[in-house]
């Protein structure tokens, strides 16, 4: 892959980004309310106090200015104060990130791994029964309210069958030094087997919810993209070549198939930190999700712009990914 | 020596659409001896590439086999399971298809599509696996320098987006020749080319035949490519024979209004003043057919008498025509 | 294109002298119980939230202490009057549900009818008259495209408060992205075709061509669009009921009975249940109906 092009790609992400944050500033400048009023509540503090915080949060300068101040900020990773829980936003932020990624990770290993299997059998074996469940399972997962089918999961497998807990990320006495701060994969490397069955448990229903909507989504483009596959000539050659269905399928059809499944499930990435936020919340889980919507009732704006930040990055990232998985796999497509 | 190569009886194809039972196939009978080359005349819809879509059992749903008897080297084909099946294709008997760009699969080079058939059917292959792979591709690419692709070695890992219309054809024609199959059947091979390059493919495909003594099938709607490079032709008409005979007689001597038609619409450099005739009317559809003529509605000659089945009758040494009127000529 | 094993072009088989292309289709999507069904489901969502004082048992809000936290009428301890039980303050779930569905189908149905005006018109004129038009929206649409949907919606409604007119807002200032989208990608592949020329050809000034000639041509793809994303935003807008973040209490919402319903999950399980179970069965509709009028009008869909 022509290296310049890359680099070319990626610098035109900066508009994207710039915009982004100028969206996200503004989005901050419209919220009702003074920062420094809300920040101090009832405390009392000198008329001097509170001009001095106004001068070190930038609040004095015209808007202009103090978008750069806020960008520059940015840069350094200084996000301001997080008064509600008395550390800098950006700290706080970094301590609930670990559990948000590990869960997006495994549901997006659980999207992946169930989608592409029941995708690639649904179009082979089109419209037999085995098809048509599968079909009518994606429907009703695409339909699905994630909280729900979250609650729904926890009075099945929590309250009535007691196989798995109720809510958060691990239990007591289930301590482990962090390494990666993924607790599935920290466990495992301190060789504390039963710590990693605590974790796994606790992450599975949430795990399940998250990933289940983005299997069914998965599932259907790779149905479809697979069917439409199956339909071209290089199929019929590849058959009258005299191949094996195996490798008909296996080996001519699906990588084929699979560009638009890999780039689909990219961009749902993306989505999935959306939905982390219902999901976190339905299960207690420490994540990201979970701060935001708690800080949204507290009012904990400088929280909620570094973290609308933080997600829209990301999702930039993502989508920047996809295009460029989408011409690596893809070699007639060029960067 | 005296069974033919291929053999085709009452072949009846058809497809089970929304729309009723359409018959793309009705009652084709042929043959291919050996060495020889057939060629197959129709326009699109004839059922040309259907039947031998049925030859090589890729015919799918919802298409099936109706009836009829398809003989390769006298050995009944319709009814074969799959495993037999895949062992003949690509084996004994080899397919081209129209557009190169579409038939070659754009995510692999290539060698390892040429590799992969040879791994699959080559029985002289020897050793590890990994021995086999280095013997494959040796022999991939004295095919490829069999069909002139020039710099074959260094362009071996190529894909195929990478090589022109004409290279994609020969490296086709080199997949499907790379086991030395006993027929070929080439569907459109040149249509989708420039004429100059045309003549070059024609003319490997004629050169490869008289080297390995293999059957050739060639599909076209060309008539002139027929007359150069076949011994017999067919000629097929809303999905059956209605001409068929050695290749001079029927250019010569067309009988089957049809035929006819389809010479007298090719403009010839030798005769500028002769006014070009186009057949009128368009064909008919393929659901439902009364036994009548097919190509009635658009004959100069129909009669009432040509209301009922008609069958192919001899006429001439080896010259058979599904028409009533034949010999008459306007 | 080979056709060794291929079904022969049946689009050319038409039909009944005199019947339409659409017609055939609808006919098509009209033969398959399936979407049939769904659409009479749907249908029925709508006339419930129209009618939701006629259908309504009780009074969605009046509250009897007495009758709380009733199990659903075919268990033990139920009331047939109170067919699918009662929530923490005594209020029928039934009623609510019913009630509910105002909520859901009048906000999805707002938001979409918003973005797709202003996506529309926006497409239209980003691919029509492109220049530095289609600049500044398309720069406008990859930005707005940065934003995971659910974290912008929450956004916004953090700064604008909670309530019915902010939802809306809320989630039309994403939507529209989509229908610009394709509205821009068919008006472009539409700019130049012959019947375009023609009407330029006569004289007709830029907002004629654009929509009298090219919108009632991309009208299609628009709607199936749309049908899709109708979906996509009841679930979207009882995601954020459930959060707290969109319609406020007093007033029934799917997703706020839901939420409400979590505290109760141990013992009284059908409060999250059923609301819950209605957000399904309406978008599970809505889909249905989408998916097989998409498959209708599909010219490959042979079988």
């Amino acid at each position: 892959m022509n290296l310049g092009k890359f680099v070319e790609r990626l610098l035109q992400l900066i508009p994207v980004l710039f915009g982004v944050s100028t969206i996200v500033f503004v989005m901050m400048l419209f919220t009702p309310g003074d920062p420094v009023d809300i920040m101090l509540g009832d405390q009392h503090v000198t008329e001097q106090m509170e001009r001095a915080l106004r001068h070190d949060m930038g609040l004095d300068l015209p808007p202009v200015e103090r978008f750069f101040k806020f960008l520059g900020n940015a840069a350094k990773g200084d996000f301001g104060l997080s008064y509600y829980h008395r550390a800098p936003v950006a700290e706080v932020i970094a301590s609930r990130l670990p559990a948000t990624i590990e869960l997006s990770l495994v549901a997006l290993i659980i999207g992946l791994t169930i989608s592409i299997p029941l995708g690639v059998l649904a179009a082979v074996k089109k419209n037999s029964m085995f098809d048509r469940i599968a079909t009518v399972t994606s429907l009703f997962g695409i339909s699905m309210p994630g909280f729900w089918f979250g609650i729904l999961l926890l009075i099945l497998f929590a309250v009535n069958l007691h196989w798995l807990p109720v809510a958060g990320r691990s239990g007591f006495s289930f301590e482990v030094e962090p390494i990666t701060h993924l607790l599935l994969v920290d466990s495992l490397l301190r060789g504390r087997p039963d710590a990693f069955w605590d974790a796994l448990k606790h992450i599975t229903l949430p795990a399940i919810t998250l990933g289940l909507p983005l299997a069914s989504i998965l599932m259907r483009v790779t149905r479809a993209s697979m069917l439409d596959v199956l339909d071209r000539d290089y199929i019929t050659f590849a058959e009258a070549k005299g191949l094996s269905r195996m490798k008909v399928i296996g080996k001519h059809a699906l990588k084929n198939a699979l560009i638009p499944t890999v780039t689909v499930a990219a961009l749902q990435a993306g989505s999935l930190l959306g939905g982390s936020m219902v999901v976190e919340t339905v299960f207690g889980w420490p994540g990201l999700g979970r701060l935001v919507v708690e800080s949204i009732f507290v009012r904990n704006y400088p929280l909620i712009q570094a973290a609308v930040l933080f997600y829209a990055f990301t999702y930039v990232m993502l989508n920047f990914v996809a295009d460029i998985l989408y011409t690596v796999l893809n070699p007639r497509v060029k960067l | 020596m005296n069974i033919p190569v291929l053999e085709i009886e009452n072949l009846k194809t058809c497809f089970d659409t929304r729309d009723g039972m359409v018959t793309a196939v009705d009652g084709v009978s042929l043959k291919v001896n050996k060495g020889e080359c057939l060629g197959i005349v129709g326009e699109s819809g004839s059922g040309k590439s259907v039947t031998f879509g049925s030859v090589m059992g890729l015919v799918k749903k919802p298409g099936f086999i109706a009836e009829g008897s398809i003989r390769f080297n006298g050995r009944e084909l319709v009814g074969l399971n799959g495993k037999e099946y895949r062992r003949l294709r690509g084996k004994e008997i080899a397919m081209t298809m129209q557009d190169a760009l579409t038939a070659l699969n754009p995510a692999y080079t290539v060698s390892n599509q040429i590799i992969e058939v040879l791994l699959a059917h080559d029985d002289a292959l020897t050793g590890s696996r990994r021995s086999k792979k280095k013997q494959a591709r040796g022999k991939a690419i004295e095919m490829m320098q069999l069909v002139g692709i020039p710099a074959a070695e260094s362009r071996l890992d190529d894909y195929p987006h990478q090589f022109s219309g004409g290279m994609r054809q020969r490296i086709m024609i080199a997949i499907a020749l790379s086991c030395k199959p006993t027929l070929l059947i080439a569907d459109e091979p040149t249509t989708a080319l420039d004429v100059t390059i045309q003549a070059q493919v024609l003319e490997l495909i004629a050169d490869i035949q008289d080297k390995l003594v293999m059957s050739v099938v060639l599909i076209t709607h060309d008539l002139g490519v027929v007359a150069e490079y076949c011994d017999r032709v067919m000629v097929m008409y809303a999905g059956q024979i209605v001409e068929s005979g050695p290749t001079r007689d029927v250019i010569d001597n067309p009988q089957h209004p049809y035929t006819q038609g389809l010479l007298n619409s090719i403009p010839r450099l030798s005769d500028l003043d002769r006014k070009i005739t186009p057949i009128e009317g368009s064909v008919p559809e393929l659901i439902g057919l009364a036994e009548e003529c097919r190509f009635m509605g658009r004959c100069l000659k129909a009669t009432d008498a040509c209301k009922t089945l008609i069958e192919m009758r001899d006429n001439g040494v080896d010259h058979q025509v599904r028409c009533i009127n034949a010999g008459m000529v306007l | 294109m080979t056709d060794i094993g291929s079904t022969p072009d049946m689009n050319k088989l038409n039909t009944v002298a005199g019947e339409t292309l659409f017609k055939r289709n609808m006919k098509l999507f009209a033969s398959s119980k399936l979407s049939l069904f769904f659409s009479a489901m749907a249908i029925g969502f709508i006339l419930m939230a129209l009618g939701a004082p006629l259908f309504a048992p009780h009074d969605p809000n009046e509250a009897d202490l007495f009758l709380r936290l009733l199990p659903p009428a075919w268990m033990e301890g139920g009331d047939w009057s109170y067919v699918l039980g009662t929530d923490a303050l005594g209020r029928d779930v039934l009623s609510r549900i019913i009630y509910g569905s105002r909520g859901s189908i009048f906000i999805g149905a707002c938001v979409i009818l918003v973005a797709t005006t202003v996506g529309v018109l926006a497409g239209l004129a980003a691919g029509y008259l492109g220049g530095w038009v289609d600049v500044v929206i398309s720069r406008l649409v990859d930005i707005l495209l940065g934003f995971p949907y659910l974290i912008f919606a929450i956004a916004l409604i953090a700064m604008s408060g909670p309530g019915l007119q902010n939802i809306i807002f809320a989630l039309a200032y994403k939507e529209w992205v989509i229908p610009c989208r394709v509205v821009r990608g068919e008006t472009l592949a539409t700019r130049d075709v012959e019947y375009v020329e023609a009407a330029r050809a006569m004289g007709a000034s830029k907002r004629y061509i654009m929509l009298k000639e090219i919108l009632p041509n991309i009208l299609s793809p628009v709607m199936v669009v749309s049908t899709v994303r109708m979906a996509h935003v009841i679930i979207l807008e009882a995601s954020l009921s459930f959060l707290g973040l969109g319609v406020q209490p007093p007033t029934a919402s799917w997703g706020s009975m839901v939420a409400d319903g979590r505290s109760y999950m141990l013992d009284e399980w059908w409060l999250s249940t059923f609301p819950g179970l209605a957000i399904l069965l309406l978008v599970l509709s809505i889909n249905v109906v989408s998916q097989g009028l998409r498959d209708a009008f599909d010219p490959k869909f042979h079988d």
